[in-house]
């Protein structure tokens, strides 16, 4: 697997332990035999200061502490409308991307990060409108992480940007750990997935801000039953306005585009409600 | 799946804590995760042991416990949300069952460290400060 190895090792015996006094070897093997000290990381209830270790314990923690720190530089440092399209591969996220490029005002400065395993299809394809766009290949990684997007932000002159567009890696488990410090995630399930979709990865769907049900036009042939979708959609994050889309006819993008508007109103530098650990709300 | 990234993490803070102890060696490492997240246990055990290789983490005893979601409300409610009971999946209801209002997951959704254990040894006028924090 692709692992950047960071860890610093660290020597696990003294080279001179043969020259040990007797007694000092009498411990070690004690200590082999299980006499042992635990330290146990504290949940902040422990009367003492917690050391630098025990605040980072969490790592899922410090992941979305690391994109809430995105989301300042991004939204309220710089003004940029950050928008995150998860959803599997196929779903049509970079279709969706495309139709609300060609609905973006003239004097709008749109960029966009495109997160693949490998390649730049989508990347290729958005630049076709003219846009800065930043390929991120992943690897054998599943997902983009704030990590990656950090990277990423550096070849964009924030101060020009209005929008971001975001496109993770198309994947429905693994970007419900990994926060990327967008203003709305987006959720893009087609009817192509089938009717449990939604079931199959609700930790997901009640991680984001909005849910698109694209290709809405084949549900029938595919024998997807749209209510059932629907249903699951209600009833695993019932907060989470749901958009149904053909989106190779534009059909339903005007409406997620008038709703992602609204969104980027709400959350200028004043009156941001910063609800951002709620269950469903993604934007930690 | 991510679960390499996280081992890494998890490693990494295992060692610094030991180093913080005076020890050079870590026998054991326990690892909470909720049951709100997508960290697979199994796994999530075995790319700490491979990568805990050359360490001193290395042939540390790598335990996992599941910390099931806790969720507050604002109208004073705190306890265990319901499973929403998916065929396929797992997720924490997001609705108050007293006031119907979202709720707020406090644990749950957490993989971190819980407890290294480190041997007893080494210069013990150095380790009064550490120990049995
Ligand atoms: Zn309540």
């Amino acid at each position: 697997m692709h692992y950047e190895r960071t860890i610093r090792p660290i020597r696990l015996y003294r080279t001179n332990r043969a020259t040990l006094p007797p007694v000092r070897w009498l411990e070690e093997l004690a200590d082999r035999l299980g006499a042992a000290r635990a330290h146990r990381f504290g949940h902040g209830d422990h009367d003492h200061g917690e050391s630098a270790t025990d605040a980072e314990a969490d790592v899922l923690a410090a992941i979305r502490e690391r994109a809430g720190e995105i989301h300042e530089t991004l939204a309220h440092d710089h003004g940029v409308f950050a928008v995150e399209f998860v959803g599997s591969t196929g779903g049509g996220k970079t279709k969706l991307i495309e139709e609300l490029l060609e609905r973006a005002p003239t004097d709008e400065q749109i960029g966009a990060i495109v997160g693949d395993v490998a390649g730049e299809d989508d990347a290729t394809r958005l630049r076709e409108y003219g846009i800065p766009v930043e390929n991120v290949n992943t690897g054998k990684e599943c997902h983009l992480d704030p990590g990656g997007i950090e990277t990423a932000l550096s070849a964009f002159d924030l101060e020009e940007l209005d929008t971001l567009y975001v496109e993770n890696v198309g994947n429905m488990v693994c970007p419900a750990d990994f926060p990327l410090g967008a203003t709305v995630r987006v959720l893009v399930v087609s009817t192509t997935e089938g009717d449990d979709v939604v079931a199959k990865h609700p930790l997901l769907v009640q991680k984001c801000d909005a849910a698109v049900v694209n290709k809405v036009d084949l549900a029938e042939a595919v024998g997807t039953d749209l209510d059932r979708v629907r249903a699951d959609l209600a009833r695993v994050a019932p907060d989470v306005p749901v958009f149904e889309t053909d989106a190779s006819s534009g059909a339903g993008v005007d409406e997620l585009g008038d709703f992602l508007e609204s969104k980027r109103g709400e959350h200028g530098h004043h009156g941001h409600d910063h609800e951002h650990d709620r269950v469903h709300h993604p934007g930690e | 799946m991510h679960e390499i990234s996280v081992a890494s993490g998890i490693l990494d803070r295992a060692i610094t804590a030991a180093e913080e102890h005076g020890a050079d060696r870590i026998d054991a490492i326990t690892i909470e995760i909720g049951r709100a997240t997508h960290v697979n246990p199994e796994q999530l055990v075995f790319c700490l042991e491979t990568i805990a290789d050359g360490t001193a983490g290395e042939g540390a005893t790598v335990r996992t416990e599941t910390v099931d979601p806790v969720a507050v409300c604002d109208c004073g409610w705190r306890d265990e949300p319901d499973d929403l009971g998916l065929v396929g999946g797992f997720a924490p209801d997001v609705r108050c069952p007293e006031c119907g209002e979202r709720t707020e997951l406090v644990r749950g959704r957490e993989c971190r460290l819980a407890s290294i254990e480190v041997p007893e040894a080494g210069d013990r006028t150095e380790q009064t400060a550490t120990q049995e924090r």
